[in-house]
């Protein structure tokens, strides 16, 4: 049995060390200059870094991605905990459709809304805005229909209860509802985060003052830089994507505790 | 003046059956009502009514005076007890008992000392800084009605209270819960199916089946002088034999009802008796404690006796049963509805203090 058990562990063990080989990869060539990266051998430095935040601006990037995914996240986050409990405990004309309808929304594919979303901005003079970049995203049918179900667990005497005790019903979501279902809000809040700090697309679509640029913006320009030199400067687009994962990778070990609990529900007691 | 006053409720569920007909009751200042019939009778539904969770399509709620149809729960200044108490998991017993206060906006140390001073009175006070999942039973029940007591309504609802508890804690919280009713002089609104906890507590009970109201009034009336059939069958344990008039040797009443007999109006004898008696023989027979549950197969169908130890000796063989004409009931064969009669009682066994007038 325990022999059974060490196996496993290190199955599991090397299982983790192959995903997380080439993110400790990248991280390890960032850490190299272009030399010594392409003759071969080690010779540390953080040159990389500080040419990717002087040079090409990483850090305003950087502050942008926080700025949009933090908005992102927060507005989609309380909108869809609203939704989620309306569609979970009333009943109110209509609310059925509207469901139906948020639900539907996942069937949609983004490619699709992309270019009547560049065209609505468009004609209210959003693009090369934050607004631009935030409004689209909070809308978010997952997280309603996500959180929905989780509130849809909870017993609905607790809210009576809290009813009775005097409670009007956005103190119940809020002092009752909200707190018992922080696990699946975390993770959701997190998906919602890695979600829009990924995106690609509609960055790319909807901005183009260099001043407005996302980290995967500017990283994919990195390689567009220093046209006809031929050789890509990887350790430097390396250290670029190290800025990129780490603010995600702290998210995630912040919050990773309620995750866990949050994918593991109905432990709730 | 009366506490709170429902005139002729009625509830539908969409789409589902009419879960309340026309229920009418009054209910005075401080009175202990217990609400009790067998499950699916309406009688969580008329509790939630009261409490403002639900709505009826017609009749009117009336509550302290005022017409309460259209009040919010948070409005009605009524405390609810919940079957599995509904504590908040995420809240101390100190939170918990203190969040009415708190949405009240009480000062909080004003709060604090009242959750504590409640928390004190049922022996919460060690227990203060757990959540609930760290409790037992009897101690989130605890928890549960320190939340209702520490906001200081006039009214009080127990949907249940007890029903999740063992036997122990049950009766202990019983008692408990009736010092409580004397120390408060609040008016408590108290459902169960139980009709032990019915009979125990109540000033008043009020016996519901099938969405109907049959009967209110005091536990003594309605033991003795239930309105129907049904409601004597429910309450009494072990229940009331009900037989045909017409089988009962010796009956004077009106012939063509339904006779009700408590098991512990009837005596069994070893050897036959002088006057009429039913003749039969012990199936099963049940010690209780101080009293003997005897069934009997006899002549006139199955019959329950409840009997002192003494009664019978060991292996007896056939039995006789008599009963006491005063406390024989009778009910209309077709209505269920209980004929008052002066019963002529047989030459043997006259009670004249005990004939229903």
């Amino acid at each position: 049995m325990a022999r059974e058990n060490r196996w496993l562990a290190a199955l599991a063990l090397l299982g983790g060390l192959l995903f997380l080989s080439p993110a400790l990869y990248s991280i390890a060539v960032s850490f190299q200059t272009a030399q010594s990266y392409y003759q071969g051998g080690f010779d540390p430095t953080l040159d990389n870094f500080i040419r990717a935040i002087g040079q090409y601006d990483f850090a305003r990037y950087l502050l942008n991605s926080v700025i949009v995914s933090g908005l992102v996240t927060l507005i989609g986050l309380s909108l869809a905990t609203m939704a989620a409990y309306a569609f979970a405990r009333f009943d109110f004309p209509g609310g059925n459709l509207m469901f139906a309808a948020t639900v539907a929304t996942l069937m949609i594919p983004s490619h699709i809304t992309l270019i009547p979303n560049y065209l609505s901005l468009a004609r209210v003079g959003l693009l090369d805005s934050y607004a631009g970049l935030v409004l689209p995203a909070i809308s978010n049918g997952f997280a309603a229909f996500f959180l929905r179900q989780y509130i849809k667990g909870i017993p609905r005497a607790l809210d009576e209860a809290a009813y009775m005790d005097g409670a009007r019903p956005i103190q119940v979501l809020w002092r009752v509802i909200v707190p018992i279902a922080r696990p699946a809000i975390l993770s959701m809040g997190l998906f919602i985060f890695i979600g829009e700090w990924n995106n690609y697309i509609w960055p790319l679509v909807a901005v183009g003052r260099e001043d407005l640029y996302t980290l995967q913006i500017g990283l994919a320009r990195l390689y567009k830089l220093n046209p006809g030199e031929g050789a890509v400067d990887w350790p430097l687009v390396m250290a670029a994507s190290t800025i990129t994962i780490l603010p995600v990778l702290a998210g995630f070990l912040l919050i990773e505790r309620h995750l866990v609990r949050g994918i593991t529900m109905g432990a709730l007691k | 003046m009366s506490a709170i006053t429902l005139d002729r409720i009625r509830k539908t569920y969409p789409g589902g059956p009419q879960v309340l007909h026309d229920v009418s009751m009054d209910i005075r200042d401080g009175e202990f009502i217990v609400i009790v019939g067998p499950s699916g009778c309406g009688k969580s539904t008329l509790l939630r009514l009261i409490a403002g969770l639900e709505s009826c399509e017609q009749g009117e709620i009336i509550i302290a005076g005022r017409r309460a149809n259209e009040l919010a729960p948070q409005d009605r200044d009524i405390a609810m007890i919940f079957q599995n108490y509904a504590l908040y998991p995420h809240m101390s017993v100190r939170d918990n008992i203190g969040f009415g206060l708190e949405l009240r906006r009480v000062p909080k140390r004003e709060r604090i000392a009242r959750a504590e001073a409640v928390a004190q009175t049922l022996q919460l006070g060690p227990y203060l800084d757990r959540k609930p999942g760290a409790l037992s039973g009897g101690q989130r029940q605890r928890v549960a009605m320190g939340r209702a007591m520490a906001r200081d309504s006039s009214t009080f609802l127990m949907d249940e209270p007890l029903s999740n508890l063992d036997n122990a804690l049950r009766v202990e919280m019983r008692t408990e819960i009736k010092d409580l009713h004397r120390q408060l002089g609040a008016t408590i609104i108290f459902v169960t199916h139980d009709q032990t906890e019915a009979l125990t507590l109540a000033d008043r009970i009020a016996v519901m089946m099938d969405g109907h109201l049959l009967q209110f009034d005091t536990p003594e009336a309605i033991y003795d002088r239930p309105a129907t059939q049904a409601v004597a069958a429910f309450l009494g344990q072990p229940p009331i034999n009900l037989l045909p008039a017409m089988d009962l040797p010796g009956w004077q009443g009106p012939s063509g009802c339904v006779v009700g007999l408590r098991p512990e109006t009837l005596t069994v004898h070893a050897s036959r008796p002088a006057g009429p008696a039913i003749a039969g023989r012990v199936t099963l027979s049940e010690m209780t404690g101080a009293v003997l549950v005897l069934h009997c197969d006899t002549d006139a169908g199955r019959l329950v006796v409840a009997a002192p130890r003494s009664a019978l000796p060991p292996g007896a063989g056939p039995v006789w049963i008599t009963h006491d004409p005063g406390k024989a009931l009778c009910f209309d064969q077709t209505t269920g509805a209980r004929i008052e009669t002066p019963v002529r009682a047989p030459a043997s066994r006259v009670q004249a203090a005990n004939v229903i007038a």
